[in-house]
Formats: C-alpha cells, structure tokens, sequence
C-alpha cells in the first residue's frame, strides 16, 4: 500500500476527531438532560467532561481538513473560505455550514459549565445550558451521521457507497464520545466532597459503561450488516469489501484491531463489570485502570475503523473498464 | 495557448462561460464543428454537445496525444489529462495488445460536478463541456473521488483539480482539441453529437460503438470502435492472463 491516497491520514484523523467530538456533544448534553432539575442535574459532574471537550476534537479536526486542501498546500491559504461563499446540495457544503454551526453551539455549550464564567450569572448559566442542550444533541447526532454521508454520496466508491455506513459512524461516534468522556473522568475526577455527588458519579459510570456496551452491541450489528449484504451481492461491491476478507490487504487490521481489540474486548469487559449491578443490583465498581483501558481501546477501534474504512475505499473501485 | 494567468475570479468564470459563445462564429473554421448556418436553425437544436469518438482500429498507440496535451497545458510532472493505456491478454501464442486513449469523458450526467462544495465544476450548458475553475476550486479532492474514471486529479502548482476540458480554449477558437489534431493516424474525431451530419454524428450512427464504464450510468461522450474492456480485476478472467500498463504515476488502471 505504498500509492499516495487522495484522501490521506488528515482526513481520517478528521473523521474520527469529528466523531469523537460530536459523539461526546451528544451523549454529554443528552445525559445532562435526562439528569434533570434544570442546571445541576444528577449527571452533571460527569457531562462537564463531555462538554469541555468536545469542541476541540471538532476544530482540531476541521484543521485537519484545511491542511489536507490542495489550495492550502499551494500556498492559498484562505481559499477554503470560499466553502463559505456556498451552500449547495454536496455534502461537504451541508458538512461545512453543519460543522461551523456545531462547533459555535459546543463551545457555547461548553462555556456554560466554566465556573464562574465572565458575564453570566450561575441562574444564566443554568438556564442557557438548558436552551444549547437541545440544540447540541441533534447537531452532535447530524455531524456523526453527516462524516458518512460524506464517503458514502460516490457510486465510484463502491466500498463507501452504503447506506449503513453512516449509521456505523455515528455508532463509532457515540460510542467513542463515551469512551472520551469516561477517559477524562478517570484522568481528572477527584473524589468530591459531598458522599451524595460522589453517588451521582458513580451511577453515571454504571449507566455511561453499559450504555457503551450496548452501542458497541449495535455498532457490532452495523458492521455485520454491511459486510454480509457486500458479500451477497456480486461485481464492484463485493469485489471492494474483499480486502477486509481472507488474503485482504486490510483484513488483520479490520478484525484484530478493529473487530476484537476495538469492540468485542471493550465490549466484554463492560459487560463483567455491568452486570453484578443489572442482575443482581450489587454496587457497581470498575477499577480506574480497567476504566482507562476499556476506553482507550474504544478509541482505538474508532480510529481504525475510520482508517480502514478511507483506505478501502481508495484501494477498490468500479471494476471493469 | 490561452491565458491562463488572469487573476481575478469573475474574468476566468466569464471566459468559460463565453468560451462557447465564440466558438459558434470561429466553427465555420473547423470541418468536424458544426456550420454557422445550422447554428442558427433553433435554440435547443443548434446548442453542441461535444463529443469525442476514437477509433482503436486506427489507433497505433504513439502517444502523441498524450505529449500534445502535456504541451498544451504545461501538465506538471506525474499528473496527466490524456494518457493511453496499453492491454495485453491471452497466453502465448494467442495473445492480442490493444490501446485505449482516456480522457475525461464529459460525461452526461457527471458524478464529480454535485460533490464540488464551492460550485468550482460544472456542465457547461452551451456545449456540455464539464470545466473546472481554478480560482474557485479549494482542492478538495472530493470530485477526483467521485470521478468513476479517475479523469481528475490535482494540479500541484495551482492547488485546484484539474482535468481535460476537450481544450476549451482551442475550441472556442474553432480549432479541434490538441490531441485529435495531432494524432498521426487520424484515430480520434471530435465534433459536435447534436448534430447529425457531423462526421462524429455519422461514424457512430454506422459503426458499433461503445463507451466506459456504462453501467455506471454516467452517459460518456466519449465514444470507442473496437475498444478492449478486459479489465485484469475482473474476477471471471482471473485464468487469463490480462495486464493494463499505463504511462501514469501509479502505472495501473485506477
Ligand atoms: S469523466 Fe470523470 S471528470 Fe470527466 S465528466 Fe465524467 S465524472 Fe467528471
Ligand atoms: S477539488 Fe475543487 S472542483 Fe473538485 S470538488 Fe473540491 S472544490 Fe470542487
């Protein structure tokens, strides 16, 4: 695989900070949500993590995108603007104007929950993470959705060209911004002062953990999915999803990386730590470290996916001339 | 050679979109373009939609299209608007060697023209010659993505993607593209499709033609007689020796 990719790592570093981002947005202001009592919901200390975040994967990201430009590399550094002169039906115009207006939502979002924030009072604050909540869950959710529409609008792409691609995306998405969130907890929570918070803490992980388990479950079935209907047609579909398949250039790193190290460990690990809580209603407890590698893992899988994904794509195509 | 060194955006666009205007006055000036007198017959008749048809039963593989267009356009070094693939297949002694001329082939319903985020690609509506802009372009290469024929690709020195545009400038002077007026064996026609006595219109109309990739439904208006379409990835001729050489950067048939 030694050729030079149109779309190279900056993409897929995108593809996945994007979906880190946007999945940690969502499930953030999702559980705030659901945490009720307007501003100091039962979840809030950990959708904090969520929400200081996600804007940065988002722009960092997107930066990523610009560098990749051929008009940036020869030296027109501020012709991507003109992706702001236009909105048409492509999906990187919808992505543009989409991931802008995500990112400005998340960093509102996120503002809310600095301490003490300059110009707002705590009651304003509350009141304005409430409003940006219900904006930031369907953006989160349209961005993720919208990094697969990307690849998959090509027919000349068969390996993209699926429409359960960006359901898979946005499954990776959700479930990596999980990953993040509980990463950063375990990173910098320090046990708070409060016995009655520290409870809160605690059940938020139990649901975050299992609720990762459960997306992985269905990120499992996406996948399944677009494999198996690759391989029950024939010509360029199936031919493309090859490589993921015996003799594959990229079937290692799909299922050892990707399959099991990225989603089935993660995955199983939730589950042993999940259920003593589900079935038997015992105290839920994950030692840091294994909360650590379950996450990291997590984020690893995501990457990969995005790498395998963008690479199929380009080492496959219409066959036949 | 045209200018292309304008610099302010609305004076490129304005040129490619005059472009086809000039070229109904200078067509008289060009056997394969259409007269001036039918130019005048009826709006929707008298547009072009050009096309180009070439002829492999003629065609010696020489590449001097490949070379004519390099000069026409100054293409960088390892990036290509017209190359010429070479097939071989078969096992000694049954074996044949062909050549297939590729270009882009403007196609009717181009994939590459909805993806552009900045409307730096389009159709042209006076002759359906599918032109980027340069000055517009951000290089993003999704439209190379999308091109089923990987016609695109792009322009190191200008950042935008770049592509064969049946050498509009050429054109619009009443000159055919570079490559067909080179081409020692007179292998490639070029001429306008609507209209039926053209020599293009003719040749296909009596011959059996065919173009790429068809079943992607992109309608090429580039046309072949006597084209091989064995493809080595086809996985039913996997048993015959089948290999596609070309002159481009990364050798194969992308
Ligand atoms: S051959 Fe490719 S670049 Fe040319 S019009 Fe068709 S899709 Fe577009
Ligand atoms: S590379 Fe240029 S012409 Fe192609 S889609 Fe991007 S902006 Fe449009």
């Amino acid at each position: 695989m030694s050729e030079e990719f149109t779309w190279g790592l900056p993409v897929i570093g995108y593809l996945f900070l994007a979906g880190v981002g946007a999945g940690a947005l969502t499930v953030s202001a999702s559980m705030f949500l659901r945490g009720g009592e307007g501003g100091r919901g039962m979840h809030v200390d950990t959708a904090r993590y969520g929400a200081l975040l996600a804007p940065f994967p988002i722009i960092i990201g997107s930066g990523l995108l610009v560098l990749e430009l051929g008009s940036f590399q020869a030296g027109n550094w501020f012709r991507f603007l003109n992706l702001y002169k236009v909105l048409n039906l492509s999906p990187m115009s919808i992505g543009t104007w989409l991931i802008t207006f995500t990112i400005g939502v998340s960093l509102v979002y996120a503002y809310t929950y600095v301490r003490n924030a300059p110009g707002l009072t705590i009651e304003q604050r509350y009141k304005l993470r409430n409003v940006v909540s219900w904006l930031a869950v369907p953006l989160g959710i349209a961005t993720a959705v919208y990094t697969g529409i990307l690849l998959g609008a090509m027919p000349s792409r068969p390996f993209w060209n699926s429409p359960i691609l960006a359901l898979l995306f946005l499954i990776s998405a959700l479930s990596t911004g999980v990953a993040a969130i509980l990463l950063l907890r375990a990173l910098f929570h320090r046990a708070a002062k409060e016995p009655e918070s520290e409870r809160h803490i605690v059940h938020t992980g139990y649901l975050l953990t299992a609720s990762d388990a459960m997306l992985i479950g269905f990120e499992l079935m996406a996948v399944f999915l677009f494999a198996m209907y690759a391989q029950l047609t024939i010509g360029n579909v199936r031919e493309a999803v090859s490589v993921l398949f015996t003799g594959g250039s990229l079937a290692s790193l799909f299922w050892i990386v990707f399959i099991v190290l990225g989603l089935i460990v993660p995955a199983l690990i939730e589950i042993y730590y999940v259920v003593p809580k589900l079935l038997y209603h015992r105290e839920f407890v994950i030692p840091k470290g294994v909360e650590i590698g379950v996450a990291v893992l997590v984020l690893v899988g995501g990457f990969t996916l995005r790498y395998v994904v963008v690479v199929a794509g380009q080492i496959t195509g219409p066959i036949g001339i | 050679m045209v200018d292309i060194n304008e610099d302010s955006i609305a004076s490129r666009r304005e040129f490619l979109k005059q472009a086809g205007g000039t070229a109904a006055l200078g067509a008289g000036a060009a056997a394969a373009l259409p007269s001036a007198a039918q130019a005048a017959v009826s709006e929707t008749e008298t547009k072009p939609r050009y096309g180009m048809l070439i002829d492999l039963r003629r065609c010696t593989g020489c590449h001097a299209c490949s070379v004519a267009c390099k000069a026409e356009f100054d293409v960088p070094l390892g990036s290509t608007r017209s190359w010429v693939e070479y097939v071989e297949k078969g096992n000694y002694p049954t074996v044949s060697r062909s050549f297939l001329p590729r270009l882009c082939n403007q196609c009717t319903n181009p994939p590459c023209v909805p993806v552009c985020p900045v409307n730096a690609t389009w159709k042209r509506e006076e002759d359906g010659i599918v032109v980027i802009d340069p000055d517009v372009c951000i290089g993003c290469k999704y439209c190379i993505q999308a091109c089923p024929y990987d016609a695109r690709f792009l322009n190191p020195v200008t950042g935008a993607a770049d592509k064969c545009d049946f050498c509009l400038h050429r054109v619009a002077q009443g000159l055919v593209p570079s490559c067909v007026n080179t081409c020692i064996a007179d292998a490639r026609i070029f001429g306008d499709l609507n209209d039926p006595e053209s020599k293009i219109s003719k040749m296909i109309a009596s011959n059996p033609v065919t173009v790429l990739r068809q079943e992607m439904g992109t309608e090429p208006n580039v046309y072949y007689i006597n084209a091989d379409h064995s493809d080595p990835r086809q996985p039913g001729q996997r048993h015959e020796y089948i290999r596609v050489d070309t002159h481009r950067r990364n050798q194969e048939r992308a």
